[in-house]
């Protein structure tokens, strides 16, 4: 090898031991004061459209039926406690999964909206992951962009009679992967690199992320697939009750 | 359990008046981005600290982990924006790279400086509120500024939900580590799967029970609960004024420059 050769070993070696001591790596929130206010706002604002939307679709549910707001209630709670558990993971770091694929593909993608959220505000509150101010932009990158993409693209793949557990798979990993390119799209814009304005900047923190969220993604589709296969093995009364799956 | 919600039942300003508290982060944490100064932030972290570790008897060393917390986002996307790749050399520092260089400006390692700063700043206003607010006054807050009654309702029951459904998923991970499920990868693999499926069973489950004895109780739609009142004090609402103040000042006097 040559010194330059035997130099980006080195480096990259060291890249990968840094990410492997990383103790938690969460799904990608924005933490708090990162952005610039004009940037709070504006995500804020582009979320208001998805939020009234998911509101009145979850009033309009309670006044057909009164008992969905427990179960509401409870979707809610699955999702932050899936998302705070730790999953397994090969290198030994600690990530956890977003959860609102998986809650997009049960309960449906308007409800996630407001359920995530609320999801939000309490892992910012509780757990210190993500902000206050920068609620908008992680609410819509987490809580609308993802699950609407894993629902959009679920759908999909069984109009086009995909194996089910595949579209499953699909619909989690790619709303992951989606959720992952929003947040360095809204990093890159808040954030322009000196040189190459907002596409550089945007390369970049694509880059610095991905070692952490690409086998996230992947992991969170197989784990997603676990779950619905024992959904689908114990609990067919439950799946049926929230229209996962059809009435025979 | 979850470790910010424990500690926050045993802090020594958990009685004062939740608007204040509230008012007190919020504007504070507004001014902390608006400004994007490193005075404005040191003074700021400084306060906080004082109120939250002094005032509010949180542990120093439970302060300085939590602040910790958002540490590994704030190293790499701060380098993401330190570091470019370019065939100019900049002028702070240049590591060539074939024909290109991993480089920076004095200017952006200031804007990097700043932006480090401004956040954890930030986070030590949210780490104000959450530390030293229970989360059933906050709700009560909210209500009173007239935030729909669903959302309310639908925020105290996951509230509620979250530490129901930790329960059995923290039982389920100790019956699975003990009979050595998550030996290796494959199995702790199968065994998320498990848990997951099973959390959401019990979800169901756990739910339709409670909606059971909230209407054995009479519930009509709405949850009522009672409330209990500290009114805030003037020595308060006058110390918040003027430190509102002096941080606008400061403000404006460093966006003014």
């Amino acid at each position: 090898m040559s010194k330059k050769q035997k130099q980006m070993v080195a480096l990259s070696a060291a890249l990968a031991i840094s990410f492997g001591i990383i103790p938690t790596a969460n799904a990608m929130h924005i933490m708090e004061g990162y952005l610039p206010p004009l940037f709070c706002v504006v995500w804020g604002v582009i979320c208001i459209p998805f939020l009234a939307a998911g509101f009145f679709s979850i009033k309009n549910t309670l006044k057909n039926n009164r008992k969905s707001l427990t179960i509401l209630a409870m979707a809610g709670a699955f999702i932050f406690v899936i998302s705070s558990l730790k999953i397994p993971s090969v290198t030994g770091s600690c990530s956890h999964m977003t959860g609102t694929g998986l809650g997009a593909l049960l309960f449906g993608p308007a409800s996630v909206s407001i359920l995530g959220i609320i999801v939000l505000l309490f892992q910012a509150i509780l757990l210190a992951h993500g902000g206050l101010t920068t609620l908008g932009a992680n609410c819509f990158s987490m809580a609308i962009a993802g699950p609407f993409v894993s629902f959009g693209v679920y759908k999909l793949c069984l109009k086009l009679k995909v194996n089910k557990l595949v579209a499953v798979f699909l619909a989690a990993a790619l709303g992951d992967i989606i959720t992952y390119g929003v947040t360095a799209a809204q990093l890159a814009l808040a954030h322009p690199s000196e040189s190459g304005g907002v596409g550089a900047s945007m390369a970049k923190f694509l880059a610095v992320f991905a070692p952490t969220q690409l086998p996230l993604a992947i992991l969170e589709g197989i784990v997603t697939v676990l779950i619905i296969i024992g959904l689908e093995t114990y609990a067919k009364k439950e799946l049926k009750a929230i229209g996962f799956i059809k009435e025979d | 359990m979850i470790l910010i919600d424990k500690l926050c039942y045993h802090s020594k300003l958990r009685y004062i008046n939740t608007g204040v508290k509230m008012a007190y982060a919020g504007i504070t944490l507004l001014l902390c981005i608006i400004s994007h100064s490193i005075l404005v932030a040191g003074i700021v972290l400084g306060v906080n600290a004082y109120l939250t570790i002094h005032r509010g008897g949180i542990p120093r060393f439970r302060y300085l982990r939590l602040m910790s917390i958002p540490l590994v986002f704030l190293m790499l996307s701060t380098l993401a924006i330190l570091v470019n790749i370019s065939k100019i050399p900049l002028d702070a520092f240049a590591i060539p790279l074939g024909s290109y260089y991993l480089t920076g400006s004095i200017q952006g390692l200031y804007h990097g400086v700043q932006l480090i700063l401004t956040a954890l700043a930030s986070v030590s206003c949210l780490y104000f509120l959450s530390l030293n607010t229970p989360m059933t006054d906050i709700l009560n807050e909210l209500r009173r500024i007239k935030c729909p009654s669903i959302l309310i309702e639908l925020m105290l029951l996951i509230y509620r939900f979250i530490f129901v459904l930790m329960d059995v998923a923290s039982a389920i991970t100790t019956s699975q580590n003990s009979r050595l499920g998550n030996r290796n990868f494959k199995t702790s693999c199968k065994s998320f799967g498990a848990l997951g499926s099973a959390l959401f069973i019990r979800a169901m489950k756990k739910s339709s029970a409670l909606y059971d004895s909230m209407e054995a109780r009479c519930y009509d739609g709405t949850i009522r609960v009672l409330t209990e009142n500290y009114p805030a004090k003037q020595s308060q609402i006058l110390l918040l004024a003027s430190f509102e103040i002096l941080l606008t000042a400061i403000t404006i006097w460093r966006l003014l420059l």
